[in-house]
């Protein structure tokens, strides 16, 4: 597309790009220069002098800085002369000067570009007699990254990072001349959530990991490529690691994910893969206390167990939870045992069959990065609703801000809170819990007087008339024609929605209310859902959902059951199973397998309804507070122990190879367990590793077939949503045949159900005036949780989201409270003792509190709708 | 021809024994070993130690380059960061582990040219027998108070 053009590089004509950097092309041309400043990713600055080279130009020879000077037709480099050899001689040692040269306990010392460059381009002695300028060294910038300002040699790449990228300008420049040192401003710690980007930026010792500060030395780590599992971006990242234990993470570079960006949970919240208090041997429970015992009693112990309750209480007595933290071999073969071999879809996983979710999450996340990398932009108006990447998902919140400042994207935000993102100025619409459907409908009507386009016509109108007595709710009139206004002159828009807004029965009309605003907009939009959890697309494209077969398929489609009983050799029942919370909530079930989740630690009522099961089988790595009331406990193997396949938010099947392992440790992957429970059972699946379990795979999820390990490489593959799509949409027609209802059903829908919550509305909003509960409880998910994948890594517990409870300043001073104050939550479900946090984010009449903080659940105030009221007392 | 094989014979053995008084009247060339030392030469590689500064700080760093210099891979050391309050080297780090192992160690003395603090020497034990495989791992608190301390400060 561009054009190129021709210049001469050490006497050699050579090609190129037009409008690319002079150091860049010279990599393109295996030519080194040598640079600290300049980085690919970051905009030239060119401060440190180190790439100056010898270019030809009109007034002769002159030396220039190649970062900073674009390519150009004619141009004539050099890079190897004497003259630039003394220049670069020269500009080392004026960078050595006073740097400190404490290699030896330097972390950087192995893979310092000051060290190689000294090496390969330096003087090889120090002219400096007089005294080295000190200044302070190893102190804390935040409770993760270590500054030690002798060493820093002022390439601003940390400064130019939390700039451009983050667009958080916590680290500047102070003093002048020689005394110039990088600071943080005013001693306010960094707190921006990718931050420890900035170590791997460094490019001499000055910034340092603090957690993983001396425990590793470049030159005796093992490097295993691998992908990040605490949120569903997928990030790729590489894990270091030495004697059986994992020393660091660092990011890898995958343009169509993460580009080279991770996000500090990422990097730093690794504790819990070497914690000591690892499960190392299954537990049986005997005389009411846990016991370590071979495998082969804990097993041959469930299945017994498992038999005798299926005689005595039938199949759908029994149920499965599975995690989006484990592999798809793992989800897919607990969904395998027990649709194929006990007979059961009470199958599900966390924001699995209570979330109206849509199957192909993100179209691709390199459409959100191409605004900064292509001159052809697939999205230009982003809709979040529901959604905080800032918490939920860090990369997306830096693709985003990216996305907005380089690329010009609009961002519409919805939202309880006044997220972060809202920074940007996009229209902001705050809602309550439970008023999703009518934020959006009052959109979709907004859309509609707008002008909306005709063709909208011959898909129905929007029911404007159950709209209009919605449309009282004032707050943001001026907002929602706005976006609506943003959504109708997008030439690209794309709707993200998380499952915070489309959690419970609330969730299908929200889903209908997005679906008749795509419409309203001229049906242009693209809708995309985003699970939270790092593997949750693949949980679902595995079938760990009570509705849904592996690839999507319906539990009534015949064919497709038909081909599963041909291959797993069974009968497959059509019943639609319990979902997680129905499991969890009503005690109806005698039998419970829990893989990788912790459901007594959201729900006081759960963890009672726990007790009450004939069997609980919990398959964990660290004895959470489920585990504590599990009959069998079985020892599995973490992430970086076992090889496996995750898929991100993006349907991208990455592969998570084996990094470590523990000698001393009796666990095993959790599909391996699987396997031999169905051994127990009766039926030989005969997978010997974990590559047979994804080549099976391919062969149960159409949308996964053809996947090999070989084809996932290390930068992973999409699987095709087309192919999902056209199988919807015939599903769809089909549906409207035999219904005869509106040419788009979820119009339909969204009327009735609107309907219904008319009525909800009115009578929350009785219990509203009654003042007994005046506050709307918001909950969701925050980066810095007490779950036990965050709350193990010591060195972050200050960083963690306290016991607290956030209010508007307006709400603290009329409930007469201030920040720290201890109070007690309260709604018709139950109680939390909580302390005061005063947050302008948190919206008048609402209070925040995230999910999974440290011994408060707010599970115990939630009755499973998505509108909760609560009020808040002093103790 | 007899008489001439027993002269020759009587005078080879006369030879001999010629010998054996000349030696009768000199020094032994061995010592009684255990009782007796014989001395050593100051740049002899014996078993290893850790040394202190003056003040009684751990010269040990941490930095791991011995163990990357080893050739066979007999030492192994974990760093740590070093309580402001007590520490135990000067500087940021300290060593937490240091272990080497004297049944891969082929005395080489590589450890001693890497170590940047002279903190690892070889000393002059060499009686280093033992009877478990795991005694000859020595841990750090074994290098740091050898049986024979300060032996020597090489001059290179």
């Amino acid at each position: 597309m561009t054009e190129n053009v021709t210049l001469t590089i050490n006497e050699k004509e050579v090609s190129l790009p037009s409008g690319i950097l002079l150091v860049d092309a010279a990599r393109m041309v295996d030519v080194e220069i040598p640079v600290f400043c300049s980085h690919p990713k970051l905009d030239p600055v060119g401060c440190c002098r180190m790439c100056l080279v010898e270019v030809d130009g009109p007034r002769g020879t002159a030396m220039l800085a190649s970062c900073t000077l674009p390519v150009s037709e004619g141009m004539v480099v050099r890079t190897n002369t004497e003259q630039v050899r003394t220049v670069q001689e020269a500009n080392l040692g004026f960078i050595l000067l006073n740097h400190p040269l404490d290699c030896p306990i330097c972390d950087k010392g192995g893979e310092c570009p000051l060290q190689d460059q000294t090496m390969r381009f330096g003087p090889g002695i120090s002219q400096l007699i007089e005294p080295k300028r000190l200044a302070k060294k190893h102190y804390d910038i935040s409770d993760t990254i270590v500054l030690d300002q002798e060493r820093c040699v002022l390439c601003w790449r940390c400064i130019r990072y939390l700039e451009e990228w983050e667009d958080k300008p916590q680290l500047g420049l102070f003093e002048r001349g020689n005394e110039t040192i990088v600071d943080i401003q005013d001693g306010r710690p960094v707190d921006a959530k990718t931050s420890g980007n900035i170590i791997d930026l460094c490019p001499v010792g000055a910034l340092t990991n603090r957690v993983a500060r001396f425990a590793f030395r470049p030159w005796e780590i093992d490097r295993t490529p691998s992908i990040c599992i605490h949120c569903s971006i997928g990030c790729n990242v590489r894990l270091d690691s030495r004697t059986h234990q994992l020393r660091r993470i660092v990011g890898r570079e995958n343009m169509q994910v993460n580009d080279q960006w991770i996000c500090d949970k990422g990097r730093f919240a690794h504790a819990w893969v070497n914690d000591e208090t690892r499960l190392t041997a299954p537990l049986l429970r005997k005389n009411g206390k846990l016991t370590p015992v071979q495998w082969s009693e804990a097993l041959a112990y469930i299945a017994a167990k498992l038999t005798s309750i299926k005689e005595q209480h039938g199949a759908d007595a029994i149920g499965a939870i599975g995690s989006g933290k484990v592999s798809n071999e793992s989800n897919y073969a607990l969904q395998r045992l027990f649709r194929g071999i006990v007979g059961t879809n009470n199958i599900d996983h966390r924001d699995g069959g209570d979330v109206a979710a849509l199957p192909a999450g993100l179209p691709a996340l390199a459409d959100l990065m191409k605004p900064q990398y292509g001159p052809d932009p697939q999205v230009d108006t982003i809709f979040l609703f529901g959604v905080d990447p800032s918490e939920e998902l860090p990369v997306l919140d830096l693709h985003l801000k990216r996305a907005v400042h380089r690329g010009g994207v609009k961002l519409i935000i919805a939202h309880p809170r006044k997220i972060e993102l809202t920074r940007y100025n996009g229209p902001y619409l705050p809602y309550e819990p439970g008023a999703e459907a009518t934020l959006l409908n009052r959109l979709a009507q907004a859309a509609t007087d707008a002008g909306a386009e005709p063709e909208q016509k011959e898909v129905g109108t929007p029911p404007v008339d159950a709209l209009t007595e919605q449309s009282k709710l004032p707050p943001c009139a001026d907002a929602a024609v706005a976006a609506a206004t943003l959504l109708l002159e997008a030439h690209r828009p794309l709707i993200i929605y998380g499952p915070m807004a489309a959690r419970g029965q609330d969730g299908h009309s929200v889903y209908d209310g997005l679906t008749n605003l795509a419409l309203a907009t001229g049906n242009r939009a693209q809708l995309a859902y985003v699970g939270l959890d790092g593997n949750a697309q693949g949980c679902r494209d595995m079938g760990v959902l009570p509705h849904r077969l592996p690839g999507h398929l319906p539990l009534d489609d015949a064919a497709a059951r038909a081909r599963l009983e041909k291959l797993w050799n069974c009968t497959l029942s059509n019943r639609p199973g319990r979902t997680y919370k129905q499991m969890l909530d009503v005690g109806a079930l005698a039998a419970l397998f829990v893989m990788g989740a912790n459901p007594a630690d959201e729900h006081p009522d759960w963890a009672t309804n726990l007790d009450t099961l004939d069997l609980l089988v919990v398959f964990e790595l660290l004895l959470t507070e489920t585990a504590q009331k599990a009959d069998v406990v079985l020892p599995a193997f973490g992430w970086a122990e076992s090889d496996g396949t995750f898929t991100n938010l993006e349907r991208r099947v990455q592969r998570a190879p084996k990094a470590i392992s523990n000698p001393k440790s009796r666990s095993a992957p959790d599909w391996m367990i699987l396997a031999h429970l169905a051994q127990q059972l009766g039926v030989d699946w005969s997978f010997p590793d974990t590559q047979s379990v994804t080549a099976e795979i391919t062969q149960a999820v159409p949308v996964y077939a053809g996947l090999t390990w070989d084809a996932l490489g290390d930068q992973g593959r999409q699987w095709d949503a087309r192919t999902l799509e056209s199988e919807e949409r015939g599903e769809r027609e089909e549906r409207n045949t035999h219904s005869h209802a509106l040419s788009f059903p979820a119009l339909g829908n969204a009327r009735r159900t609107e309907e219904e919550r008319g009525e909800r509305n009115t009578h929350s909003h009785s219990s509203h005036s009654d003042s007994n509960y005046p506050l709307s409880l918001v909950t969701g998910t925050v980066l810095y949780d007490g779950g036990t994948l965050f709350r193990l890594t010591e060195q972050m517990q200050a960083m963690a989201h306290g016991a607290s409870v956030s209010l508007s300043p307006t709400d603290a001073a009329a409930i007469g409270v201030e920040a720290g104050d201890a109070v007690t939550v309260q709604s018709e479900q139950g109680a939390l003792d909580l302390s005061v946090a005063v947050d302008a984010q948190v919206q008048p009449g609402t209070a925040w509190i995230p999910e999974s903080l440290p011994g408060a659940p707010v599970g115990a105030l939630l009755n499973g709708s998505g509108a909760q009221r609560v009020k808040v007392e002093r103790k | 021809m007899e008489l001439g094989d027993f002269l020759k014979g009587a005078a080879e053995i006369g030879k001999a024994m010629g010998v054996t008084l000349k030696h009768l009247r000199q020094r032994p060339v061995t010592v009684e070993f255990p009782r007796e030392q014989i001395p050593i030469y100051p740049r002899f590689r014996g078993k290893h130690e850790l040394r202190r500064y003056d003040n009684g700080l751990e010269r040990c760093i941490g930095c791991c380059l011995c163990e990357a210099a080893c050739p066979t891979e007999a030492i192994y050391v974990e760093a740590a960061e070093n309580d402001t309050d007590a520490p135990l080297s000067p500087g940021e780090r300290h060593a937490k582990i240091y272990e080497i192992n004297l049944l891969r160690c082929i005395f080489c003395g590589d450890c001693e040219e890497a170590c940047p603090t002279e903190a690892i020497v070889l000393g002059h034990d060499f009686a280093m027998a033992n009877y478990a495989r795991k005694d000859f791992v020595l841990t750090k608190e074994q290098l740091l108070n050898p049986s024979m301390p300060n032996v020597i400060i090489r001059p290179e």
